[in-house]
């Protein structure tokens, strides 16, 4: 008989007694390494203890963990029935967790490196639509991966979130797939310049500290001495940090390799959800409901923009805030293949491409104030410290700094911008850290118009649209005030008008 | 189609007691500032006495302006549709949260308020970024309100998210 094209899915491990099952035999070898996390400090307490007192007793202390994990192993079961997700777990402390199937929304599988390696997965069933009053999400820590993927497509099916046939994978649609071109990118983001500052600064103090005399190695005795010849020292200091350079370059695309490789972003029909799994040693999954989706935001931060990179973040409704680093999409990648995911994710690439409305003069304007003001002081300080310090290298930072914010300047000025297109409430600003945000407009909630004095004398505005997800707004920058409240008018209709007046 | 049609003030405006709370506030605020002046000064050598005129100064300046200021710029109005509020005296920040979208609805007097007889009126929505708060209100009229946009709240549909 010809077998069908997807494997067959593997038999449930027999049923212990009215339909409850067990966890995967392989977690009797992880479920110790959890326990001892847990046991680690009395371990080490008896550990010393019996080091002090002599004998080997203490080495019994190494069992704990081992009869924990065989513990928490034989009484953890699960079993999906009577449409209900059930899960048991604890001799001790009983724990007993259960979900309606019909309000299971998520369910992502993740798998640690020891997962991995073992062939497990940890499946993770979420219920609700997100949000702080959600149950806590139901984890099955340790099935096989393929009978962890038919679960989950089984608990999907039957909550009603998926129309695929049984025993059939649903279909799905990829908005981002990883690929090794991405790698270049992986330096030009804030975390590989904050560890080439720590690595100079390291070095520098290193250096210092220890004196370093190379002529103590052999063969270098008739070397010059690097003090007295400077362009030894030169040589030094460049190849110093030549090498640095390539350590931060080598560490952030390894660092990268392992987060984000085998990216796929997807989108699972018919309707939702929108499923990120990503990582090379530990595979993690998260979901988001359409429903939860309320817009994605395009970061280009200056040195990912200067490459032709970008990258993407969702804004979810629902998520708390210590999940803010899982709202990222698509880490730093082509900024055509970022465009076209957001454009895939918010169903039209419209909101993504389209060409904003400037903001005037008196916004520019701002612009330039605001960075020269700063860079003015900043150059004048530093003058002062150089005369008053006598260290006279200080002054070409100094003087340096009116140029770049002249720069900063210019390039603020034209990121300004905002758009309402179709469906969606566009707005952009920044240099460092230029970001586009796409919200939806039935997302927006209501309205903050924040003036400092400055800005009421220029009769510019922030206007804020404040959203569930997020930060909690999208923020419009420096904008007329008619153009605010024409913008709030035409996103929301109904809600601003009656606060109008004509100027 | 208003084209040159820009959000205008509140109607309302908070109780003129609300000024006298904010006058006692500073006033005590800046004692304390005062006195932790001069136990530096008096502590340290290097930080003359002299440095506690213009903190002093600066304390009477920022009582005699600021109450005065933000009792001109605290408004609030409430519609059928919208709660409206607008705060701050250096930075003027204006609010609207629909009726649909409040969730909670609290009623608030700290130790100062309950002497003047004021309470703080706070509408929170699903955003992080949108509690609407009247501050400075007359603590009968806080509780009136609170029933009006509780019952408001309720009446239209949805689960506010």
């Amino acid at each position: 008989m010809s077998g069908p094209s997807a494997p067959p899915v593997e038999p449930a491990p027999a049923p212990t007694g009215s339909g409850w099952q067990r966890l995967d035999p392989r977690m009797l070898a992880l479920l110790p390494l959890q326990e001892l996390k847990r046991w680690i400090g009395v371990v080490i307490g008896l550990l010393v203890a019996g080091s002090v007192t002599g004998g080997t007793w203490q080495l019994y202390a190494l069992l704990i963990p081992v009869v924990a994990g065989t513990v928490d192993y034989a009484t953890t079961r699960y079993r999906v029935a009577d449409e209900r997700v059930e899960l048991r777990r604890g001799l001790i402390n009983r724990r007993h967790l259960s979900a309606r199937l019909e309000r299971v929304r998520t369910v992502d599988l993740t798998a640690p490196l020891l997962h991995r390696i073992l062939g497990l997965s940890t499946v993770r069933i979420g219920t609700g639509s997100g949000g702080a009053t959600d149950d806590a999400p139901l984890d099955l820590d340790g099935l096989p991966t393929d009978r962890a993927r038919s679960l989950r497509d089984e608990l999907l099916r039957r909550a009603g979130e998926s129309t695929a046939e049984p025993g059939e994978p649903p279909p799905e649609r990829v908005a981002a797939r990883f690929h090794p071109g991405w790698l270049r990118y992986a330096p030009f983001t804030a975390g590989g310049l904050a560890i080439l500052g720590v690595l100079w600064g390291g070095l520098w103090q290193v250096g210092e500290a220890v004196g370093i005399d190379l002529r103590v190695l052999p063969g270098l005795k008739r070397l010059p001495d690097p003090a007295e010849t400077p362009w030894l020292l030169a040589t030094l200091v460049l190849a110093t940090l030549v090498l640095g350079v390539l350590a931060v370059v080598v560490l952030s695309v390894l660092a990268y390799a392992a987060a984000y490789g085998q990216l796929v972003l997807r989108y699972v029909e018919p309707r939702g959800p929108w499923r990120l799994r990503r990582g090379l040693l530990t595979t993690r999954e998260t979901s988001i409901d359409v429903d939860r989706l309320a817009g994605v935001t395009v970061g280009e931060p200056l040195l990912l923009r200067a490459v032709g990179g970008a990258r993407l973040s969702a804004i979810v409704t629902g998520m708390r805030r210590d999940d803010a680093g899982a709202s990222l999409l698509v880490p730093p990648a082509p900024a055509a293949e970022v465009a076209h995911a957001a454009g895939e994710m918010v169903g039209t690439a419209d909101p993504v491409v389209a060409p904003l409305r400037p903001h005037g003069p008196q916004a520019v304007r701002r612009r330039w104030t605001r960075a020269l003001g700063v860079a003015a002081v900043l150059a004048l300080a530093g003058v002062a410290a150089a005369a008053v310090l006598d260290a006279w290298w200080l002054l070409l930072p100094a003087l340096l700094v009116l140029p770049a914010a002249a720069g900063l300047a210019l390039d603020r000025s034209r990121a300004l911008g905002h758009a309402l297109t179709g469906r969606f409430l566009v707005a952009r600003s920044g240099s460092l850290l230029r970001a586009r945000d796409v919200l939806a407009r039935e997302h927006v909630i209501g309205w903050n118009s924040r003036a400092t004095w400055f800005q009421r004398r220029a009769g510019l505005t922030t206007l804020q649209a404040t959203t569930a997800g997020g930060h909690g707004y999208v923020e419009v920058l420096d904008v007329p005030e008619a153009e605010a409240a024409a913008l709030a008018t035409a996103a929301v209709p109904g809600l601003m008008e009656q606060f109008l007046q004509r100027r | 189609m208003a084209d040159s049609a820009v959000m205008r003030d509140p109607a309302e405006r908070v109780s003129p007691r609300a000024r006298l709370r904010w006058l006692v506030g500073a006033l005590g605020g800046g004692a304390a500032l005062l006195v932790a002046t001069a136990l530096l000064a008096g502590w340290r050598a290097e930080v003359p006495w002299w440095v506690l005129l213009p903190v002093a100064v600066a304390v009477a300046g920022y009582a005699a302006v600021v109450p005065q200021w933000r009792y001109l710029v605290h408004r609030w109005e409430i519609t059928d549709t919208a709660l409206y509020t607008q705060t701050g005296w250096w930075t003027r920040e204006r609010r609207i949260a629909p009726m649909s979208r409040i969730q909670t609805v609290d009623y608030n007097e700290d130790a100062l308020d309950r002497i003047f007889g004021l309470a703080t009126v706070t509408a929170t929505t699903a955003s992080s970024a949108g509690p609407v708060r009247i501050v400075g209100l007359d603590a009968g009229l806080a509780r009136r309100l609170t029933e009006e946009l509780t019952r408001k709240a309720d009446a239209v549909e949805g689960d506010a998210t």
